[in-house]
């Protein structure tokens, strides 16, 4: 069997002692304050926050002891098996274990390459991942839906039918998968604020799958060839805008890895766009009666917050020739990035005299909604208990409004929401802004 | 199946793991494959690691009783682990394997009484969990955790392997806090120790009944029974704190000025409830090995000190810690110019910046952690020493270190106000090449040799290289252990191999 893909992560498997500080979220903060105990957990100071260490209580579903099966199967002590498998595909891949890791540890690199090379050697992908990527070799898409139908959303918006194939732009939308398809409301609000906002832009047809569900569940030639299909077709873009937190990680981040070169486009995603114009007035919010004195919370999603944050700090250790200095700069890297939601939400609740309140767990420190990683599709109940803790955690914060900007987020959690009565509503921070009309543009 | 020491067990069958489900049900057993080498750690505190051959997960003592005496009968190995932490798996498994016991079940904080100040606490309970738990619901009182040992580590794994608590240095080692112990031992008996052996008395108490059998099962690795709970005292927990720190340029300066405050008892010492310090190469290697400088020019211009004490003042009021802070610069001072200090025009107070001295009140920590970044992977190698020898046996053990290529990291702490050291060299290393696992033993041995004679112990000795040449040392104590042992164990199969036993 070979482990190639894991010798790439050789030095990240060694340097695990098996801590545990992975288990938690604030292992470094353990005299934390926060809303104290709800629904049977106290939040406060440490508290354990691998969503399948939770729910599934052995060690081998854990982050810890995940590293050591990987090791196992790095040193040839532990052959690849469905076994294996079974312990290892309950994971989220969030990120949180990563962000815990005084050794810095790359936790997700890890579980994604374990992945790989138990598909290397055979071991079959289980039914509703092998579903996925069927759907995915026929139509180019997860879901199954026609490949000609993905930009149906924007053919049939006389507004934004000109947008699609444009020439001479060089900005490109990259619509994703589900925004296309089972959430057009994201790509319909996305860019139709772009458009407001003065973005002359292109929306591809030739889009195909980012290759995120394929990347995550080990599948990685096949998402390669994906991946190489988009920088083909968005390749000549000097800028790409993203709504997806999915595409956005996962071209900005996946791509440089397995290209191993930067990508040829910047990419940006259409929050960092909509924060910045307010910071520099180019937009105000306005305020809506459903917000009104409305307490709201904001659900950072792994992909968009806590993985880019991860990626951010390692390339500053990669560039780094000092890491006693420069390793000071680790907290204007979050304070930057996490800021640029906040920047939106705090302008909104200025506008309708509510309340932003941050989840317990917030930021790099955020508790996954439970949908990643390949977990909502093959173990859904799973998914669904760790989306439901999530909203426990926004009941114990006096939060009335869930907001994220992620799709697989907000589904997820809104199908917890349904399922186990939260009575909480779960809003997308692009589409309400949007469909409340929410931005006065100046 | 055999152990290091060449008895014979049984590999546990089919029949062994419907009898363990039978126990304690069959979500809380396992045999796969892929759980048992998450059960794996070659670090921090040992280098060699067996993957268990079943995992249990106990919920209660009754279940750990029919466990223990079916293993007997059987001659099962039985290993039991809290979190198994010390930085990373304290104890981790050895051959001949058999079953772990995974305690993080027994996870509850029993009773705490504010009045005879302890708590009670079952195995699987975490600093990181009773230090919120405390904040939470009794502020004014500091729960027994670990210093030093990351917040995943338990309170039971730190107390009966006398690891050091965050007052250690104040009231001595972590087992010093224990008032009782509920153990089970493979015979089938529950005992309690200490005051608590009396069926309704409080574990108020440690010296009980007679004489005191808790000291057996304290340092055991395991090798005499489960522990089921600790009744351990509690402090109060003042708001007055802060940390005040003394550089010098050698090891010897910081053991003497240690000393002169450290002897200054019932008002000063007893205040400094952890004094830790060490040596310059304790902040670079928490850094890729490629991405620091590795003189100490660059260091030194960074404000870090060649050497350094820290001295973690705990007080009742912002007055009594001032008074304290300053009769401790005032014994610096008088060390420095006293006419003994070995370099005194290096002593000098070591300014600290506020977020400094947070980082080192915030407790639980992380600070033990990092080392695995210099290379990938690192060691505790830890020993006591009288406090007068912690200098001499840095000195000499880095020497150890840089011959064989390592960096020279020690780390040093008081217990009970200077009585013992703990010496904690950090054997920092490429774990991935076997050529610098065989330079690490070589340190090991080479550092053990030259240490046991001098009457310098190690604090939990390896099974390979410790236990052997300790204890041919010690015949006498040798041969009363293994009597102890057959006591508890009479078949032997508690942590078999750990300290030589059987």
């Amino acid at each position: 069997m070979s482990a190639k893909r894991l010798e790439e992560y050789k030095r990240d498997l060694y340097r695990c002692i098996h801590c545990k500080a992975c288990k938690f979220s604030y292992s470094d903060d353990p005299s934390r304050k926060g809303p104290g105990e709800y629904k049977g957990i106290l939040y406060e100071g440490m508290l354990k926050s691998c969503p399948s260490g939770i729910n599934y209580e052995w060690e081998g579903y854990w982050n810890a002891g995940r590293v050591w099966i990987a090791r196992g199967l790095l040193e040839g002590t532990l052959k690849p098996s469905e076994a294996v498998r079974d312990a290892i595909y309950p994971c989220n891949t969030c990120g949180n274990c990563s962000v815990q890791c005084e050794n810095w540890i790359d936790t997700v690199g890890i579980i994604e390459a374990v992945r790989a090379t138990l598909i290397d050697a055979g071991i079959p992908l289980q039914d509703k991942h092998a579903l996925v990527k069927q759907f995915t070799v026929d139509n180019n898409n997860p879901y199954g839906k026609p490949a000609e139908a993905r930009m149906d959303w924007a053919k049939n918006d006389e507004d934004l039918a000109p947008m699609l194939d444009k020439e001479d732009v060089t900005t490109a939308y990259f619509t994703g998968c589900t925004a296309s398809y089972n959430q057009t409301s994201i790509a319909t609000a996305t860019t139709k604020i772009l458009k407001k906002l003065g973005y002359d832009f292109a929306i591809r047809t030739d889009e195909v799958c980012c290759g995120s569900p394929f990347f995550r569940v080990g599948e990685v030639d096949f998402a390669k060839g994906l991946m190489n299909k988009n920088l083909e077709n968005f390749g000549g873009y000097e800028t790409v805008i993203y709504s997806c937190a999915g595409c956005y990680r996962t071209m900005q981040v996946d791509y440089k890895k397995h290209t191993k070169k930067d990508l040829p486009f910047k990419g940006v995603h259409a929050m960092e766009i909509v924060a910045q114009a307010i910071t520099d007035g180019k937009i105000t919010i306005k305020s809506h009666p459903d917000l009104q004195g409305k307490t709201f919370t904001y659900h950072d999603p792994c992909h968009i917050g806590r993985h880019i944050f991860l990626e951010r700090k390692k390339a500053l250790l990669e560039t780094s020739k000092n890491m006693f200095l420069d390793s000071r700069n680790v907290k204007k890297i979050k304070a930057e990035w996490f800021s640029i939601p906040r920047t939106i939400l705090n302008a909104i609740a200025e506008a309708n005299d509510a309340k932003f309140v941050e989840f317990y767990r917030n930021q790099e420190e955020s508790f996954c909604c439970g949908a990643g990683g390949g977990v909502r599709s093959q173990y859904p109940d799973f998914s669904l208990k760790t989306a439901s803790l999530r909203l426990d955690e926004a009941e114990a914060v006096g939060a009335e409004i869930v907001t994220t900007e992620c799709p697989f987020c907000w589904r997820n959690l809104t199908d917890a929401n349904d399922k186990f009565k939260h009575g909480l509503k779960v809003m997308g921070i692009l589409e309400m802004l949007d469909q409340l009309d929410l931005i006065e543009y100046t | 199946m055999v152990d290091n020491i060449g008895h014979a067990y049984t590999k546990p069958n089919e029949n062994d793991l419907e009898f363990f489900e039978s126990v304690v049900g069959r979500a809380n057993v396992s045999a796969n494959p892929a759980i048992m080498q998450s059960y794996l750690s070659k670090s921090v505190m040992g280098l060699e690691s067996t993957t268990p051959d079943i995992v249990v997960k106990p919920k209660y003592t009754e279940e750990i009783r029919k466990i223990l005496v079916h293993c007997s009968a059987r001659k099962i190995a039985v290993s039991p682990i809290s979190a198994g932490l010390s930085g990373g798996f304290a104890c981790p498994l050895i051959k001949p394997a058999g079953v772990l016991l995974d305690m993080q079940r027994m996870n509850r904080i029993v009773e705490v009484d504010e009045d005879n100040r302890y708590v009670v606490i079952e195995p699987g309970v975490t600093a990181g969990e009773i230090w919120s738990f405390f904040q939470k619901y009794h502020p004014d009182w500091a729960p027994p955790i670990a210093d030093g040992a990351p917040p995943a580590a338990t309170i039971m794994g730190d107390a009966i392997e006398r690891g050091f608590s965050l007052i250690t240095s104040s009231v001595g080692p972590q087992g010093e806090n224990v008032q009782g112990l509920e153990v089970v031992v493979p015979r089938g008996d529950i005992i309690r120790t200490g005051t608590w052996a009396l069926n309704g008395a409080k574990p108020f108490y440690r010296w009980g009944l007679g004489p005191e059998i808790f000291s057996c099962f304290m340092g055991s690795q395991g090798t005499m029974g489960v522990v089921t709970k600790a009744a351990i005292k509690i402090f109060p927990h003042p708001h007055a704190k802060t940390i005040v720190a003394w550089a010098m340029d050698n090891p010897y300066d910081m053991q003497d000025l240690t000393l002169e405050v450290s002897k200054k008892e019932f008002g000063i010492s007893h205040n400094c409830v952890m004094v830790q310090g060490g040596n310059w190469p304790l902040v670079q290697t928490r850094f890729p090995k490629e991405k620091v400088p590795h003189g100490y020019e660059f260091w030194e211009q960074q404000g870090i000190p060649q050497w350094w004490m820290n001295f973690e003042v705990w007080a009742q009021s912002e007055e009594e810690m001032e008074h304290v802070v300053s009769e401790i610069d005032r014994i610096a001072g008088e060390y420095k110019d006293g006419g003994k200090a070995k370099s005194p025009d290096s002593i000098k107070k070591w300014e600290l910046h506020p977020a400094q001295i947070a980082a080192r009140l915030k407790k639980p920590n992380k600070i033990a952690i990092a080392y695995s970044l210099w290379e990938a992977g690192f060691l505790f190698i830890t020993w006591y020493t009288p406090w007068k020898d912690c200098a001499e046996f840095s000195v000499m053990y880095n020497k150890v270190l840089e011959k064989y290529g390592f960096p020279p990291v020690m780390w040093i702490a008081s217990i009970e106000r200077a009585r013992q050291a703990i010496c904690m060299p950090i054997i920092c290393f490429d774990s991935s090449r076997p050529e610098q696992l065989d330079a690490v033993q070589a340190v090991n041995r080479e550092t053990t040799e030259m240490f046991l004679p001098r009457g310098w112990i190690n604090y939990r000795p390896d099974p390979y290289i410790h236990a052997p040449m300790t204890y041919a040392m010690a015949g006498t104590y040798y041969k009363y252990l293994k009597m102890v042992k057959e006591m508890f164990d009479p078949n032997y199969i508690m942590h078999p191999g750990r300290l030589c036993l059987p």
